[in-house]
């Protein structure tokens, strides 16, 4: 297994999608959390975080999630977490992560779960 | 002069170790064997000990070198000990080796050396180009002595060395004052006679011993100090005095683990003479030393019976020759340093020990002679010493003044030393990081620096989770600098209000008294008031505040005209801290931004590592770093697939070991940088043990460790302590065993659960 270096993302609309790496650590989740703030910061109002490559996840980096959240429920964006295997998926349900974000089956659910969400009020 | 490669082997003379078993002071014994070269020919070296930093062994080395240089210049190694009572019996016995070492020097027998052997034996010996000379120095020795004036005779027998005539070569003389008692018996002050002896004679000698009592003796013999050269000679370094310990536990078969070495090195301050005298203990107790148990209980029975006792007890004899007169010094000293009175009056002190001010005055040199008190002539400051010295005062005290019973005392003692050893180590661990607060304000003399190293939210905003490479060339382009001041003092900030101890570390809270742009004016004094605050996450506003309102107090008790506040954290500071910081005026980094501030002002300091020893057992060991905890996932992978483990529970078991792994690098303050990992496989069950070396961790095993400083468990984040209780979880079983540095952490994880 090896930590990516840089982090993908591509923007659909004002939903970002976020790729998290085979990995989620404090490297590379503070790295996912740059580029979630980056994309919040040009104006996109949701993001999904995918997990289709993540096999490993520890806690530092679940504490990082959890300030990516935060960032974003300031900024009145939603997050949705997509394509969690089952073991990571375990691992959220035990830290409470599922209890604040949607966790979509795959990126197209929560592309669409998203769609359908009504738009969060402006922020003043 | 022919000279002798350093790791040559030299046969022993005088060493009572083989060179290449003598540790640390290479420099010194260089310097010492220079002295005997025609170069220095004339000049004096005062050999300047801090008290049990050890002198005696290295100038027996010395001797040995110079000994099989086989030169016209004759070693003659010469030590004063307590045993003599009067200066005329030491100096007859100066006369007396001197001619023996003098004659085995040029019949080249060292056995000479160490024969009992009379004048008149002395003379049989001499070789015949000599005899003349030594038959005339004993014929006047022989009448001298029964002259009745001490003072002539002590200086004809310490002048003895410079009667050797010209063509027989030259003597040099190394004279051990380790133990050189000034106030023998009789009227002639040893050491000024030393001094004065030599300095005239114009031959090449060394003087070791105790800093104070030889530089006093040369400033009252009224040297001309610039005939005269000064090496100090202060305790080993850390490295050094656990490789004596380790040679010293390899001669005398005392078997010592590497915790006990870190811990007697730290415990004994380095001193070469505790360790040695230690070591000895062990060695005739047939102790040996592998757990904080054993060191302290030897450490005890030594304190209270043994060779440190009886190191003490002599030193006090000397200073209060009777038995009243000692347990009101005792009394003095112990009461002084535990009621944290540190200064008294010299009447003050006189009062109490009920003695004239003559006799106080002596009792006051000799204290501060051996650094138990600074006495500057009025008044007296009790000094701490070694932690042996506080700990055989105490013992003292509720022994012969509270009349407490001994196996008490000795109970206490011994729950007191264990007690204390964590907090040692924890010290010495903490100070072997990566960079010290105090060498980094050093460094700071006017360079211009980005700006941003001090601005840990702009940092945060540009870098955070950027590669070291992108962050490093980006702080490089900023063209927004910060111009550092000139630091000209740094101390402690406890050493300006000593409530701060009560706070934090000495060293990560410091005081650095600087000038802007190198103008000493009062317009441009400013003291940078800086503190490392401990957090394991980006700290929160309340701390800030907490600091600068500390820092903010300093400098009004202080009495600092301006001051920065800089703080520093491992992870830097939260959004809303950020905030309070730029409102407060003060500067925050993170670790990250101190070490690029240190590429540009300095290299760090590099911490100690040691090299991991063999070992039987089946371990995987890896290094503390980024995404290490992989490779110990990857293993445990491998071996649970062997065992059929399903692979959720494979994932389960990985998840453990990299958060155990994570806990090991983040709370231990480890000396090696390792994490042990040991893997056992058992027909129902995989058991994994993780270890590391270092400070007990604060936030596992429950009440296992004692956080020095609540701070950050009161004000911090929970969301990083979830490495337990992810464990607890994804385990079968998990147990703290308790060792003498941090915990292992052991769990196991069963098969009929996997599969079930």
């Amino acid at each position: 297994m090896e930590t990516n270096t840089t982090i993908r993302s591509h923007c659909v609309g004002t939903t970002a999608v976020v790729y998290a790496s085979d990995y989620l650590n404090k490297l590379t989740g503070e790295r996912i959390e740059r580029e979630c703030r980056r994309q919040l910061d040009s104006g996109c109002r949701a993001l999904v975080i995918d997990f289709s490559d993540t096999e490993l996840v520890n806690s530092i980096g679940v504490s990082i999630l959890l300030g990516i959240i935060d960032v974003a429920e300031r900024n009145g964006a939603e997050v949705v977490f997509s394509d969690v295997n089952n073991q990571t998926r375990a691992l959220f349900d035990m830290l409470g992560l599922t209890r604040l974000v949607a966790v979509a089956k795959d990126e197209n659910e929560a592309l669409t779960s998203l769609s359908l969400t009504p738009p969060p009020p402006a922020v003043n | 002069m022919n000279s002798s490669a350093p790791n040559e082997a030299i046969r022993r003379v005088l060493g009572r170790v083989a060179r290449q078993e003598f540790v640390g002071r290479a420099a010194e014994l260089q310097r010492v064997v220079a002295q005997s070269s025609d170069e220095y020919a004339g000049r004096g070296l005062l050999l300047l000990m801090e008290p049990a930093a050890g002198v005696s062994e290295l100038l027996r080395q010395a001797y040995d070198e110079i000994f099989h240089q086989r030169s016209h210049v004759v070693p003659i190694y010469f030590a004063f000990t307590r045993n003599e009572t009067t200066a005329v019996s030491a100096a007859i016995e100066f006369l007396n080796s001197f001619l023996q070492q003098y004659i085995a020097y040029k019949r080249n027998d060292p056995q000479l050396c160490h024969l009992a052997l009379t004048l008149q034996d002395l003379l049989e010996l001499a070789p015949p180009a000599d005899f003349d000379w030594i038959q005339q120095l004993v014929e006047s020795y022989d009448r001298q002595r029964f002259s009745n004036d001490d003072r002539a005779l002590v200086r004809f027998c310490l002048g003895a060395p410079q009667r050797v005539p010209e063509k027989s070569g030259r003597a040099f003389v190394m004279l051990d004052g380790a133990q050189l008692a000034d106030q023998l018996n009789g009227s002639v002050i040893l050491g000024t006679e030393i001094l004065r002896v030599f300095d005239r004679a114009k031959v090449a000698y060394v003087l070791a011993g105790l800093r104070r009592q030889i530089l006093q003796a040369a400033y009252n013999a009224r040297l001309n100090f610039e005939t005269l050269d000064l090496l100090r000679l202060e305790q080993l370094s850390n490295a050094e005095a656990r490789l004596l310990i380790d040679r010293l536990a390899s001669r005398q078969r005392v078997a010592v683990s590497e915790e006990a070495k870190d811990l007697l090195a730290q415990q004994f301050g380095c001193s070469a003479f505790f360790i040695t005298t230690f070591l000895q203990a062990a060695r005739e107790k047939n102790n040996s030393l592998v757990s904080y148990l054993d060191c302290e209980r030897l450490y005890v029975d030594e304190l209270l019976g043994g060779r440190i006792q009886n190191h003490f007890a002599d030193l006090l004899e000397e200073i209060a020759p009777t038995t009243d007169l000692r347990l009101a010094v005792v009394r003095l000293l112990w009461e002084s340093i535990a009621g944290d009175q540190r200064v008294a009056s010299f009447e003050a002190c006189r009062r109490r020990l009920h003695v004239k001010g003559e006799e106080m005055e002596e009792i006051l040199q000799q204290l501060h002679i051996q650094e138990f008190v600074n006495w500057d002539g009025s008044l007296v400051e009790f000094a701490d010493g070694p932690q042996a010295w506080k700990d055989y005062l105490k013992t003292r005290y509720r022994l012969i003044v509270m009349n407490e019973p001994r196996a008490l005392v000795v109970a206490d003692a011994l729950t007191d030393s264990l007690k204390r050893a964590p907090h040692t180590m924890a010290r010495h661990y903490k100070q072997v990081q990566p960079y010290d607060l105090r060498d980094v304000l050093l460094r700071f003399n006017c360079q211009s620096v980005p700006a941003v190293l001090f601005n840990y939210a702009e940092f945060s905003k540009r870098w955070k989770g950027a590669g070291l490479e992108e962050t490093i060339v980006g702080v490089g382009a900023e063209t927004d600098l910060f111009s550092l001041p000139q630091v000209v003092h740094v101390a402690s900030a406890a050493s300006f209000n000593s409530e701060l101890r009560q706070v934090c570390e000495e060293r990560r809270c410091m005081a650095a008294h600087a000038f802007e742009g190198s103008v000493y004016s009062d317009a441009r004094e400013i003291v940078w008031l800086a503190a490392e605050v401990e957090s394991k996450q980006e700290v929160a506003p309340d701390l800030v505040e907490l600091w600068c309102d500390r820092l903010d107090r300093l400098a009004i008790t202080g009495g600092f005209r301006r001051h920065q506040i800089w703080l520093i954290s491992n992870e830097g500071f939260n959004q809303e801290a950020s905030a309070l910081l730029v409102r407060r005026g003060a500067l925050a980094s993170s670790q990250q931004q101190v070490d690029l501030l240190l590429d540009r002002i300095g290299a760090s300091s590099v911490p100690e590592i040691q090299p991991l020893e063999g070992t039987n057992e089946f371990l995987v060991v890896i290094p503390m770093g980024e995404d290490n905890e992989l490779l110990a996932a990857n293993t445990v992978e491998q071996i649970a697939r062997r065992l059929s483990f399903r692979p959720e529970a494979i994932n389960q078991i990985k998840t453990a070991i990299v958060e155990a792994c994570i806990n090991a690098s983040e709370h231990s303050f480890s000396p090696d940088r390792k994490i042990y990992q040991r893997f056992r496989v058992e027909n129902d069950r995989l058991v994994i043990t993780i270890s590391s070396r270092g400070v007990v961790p604060t936030n596992i095993g429950g009440n296992v460790g004692q956080s020095e400083n609540h701070e950050t468990a009161d004000l911090g984040d929970e969301r990083r302590g979830w490495g337990l209780k992810l464990i607890r979880s994804l385990m079968d079983e998990v147990e703290f065993e308790r060792v003498d540095e941090g915990t292992r952490l052991r769990m196991t994880k069963y098969l009929r659960n996997s599969s079930t």
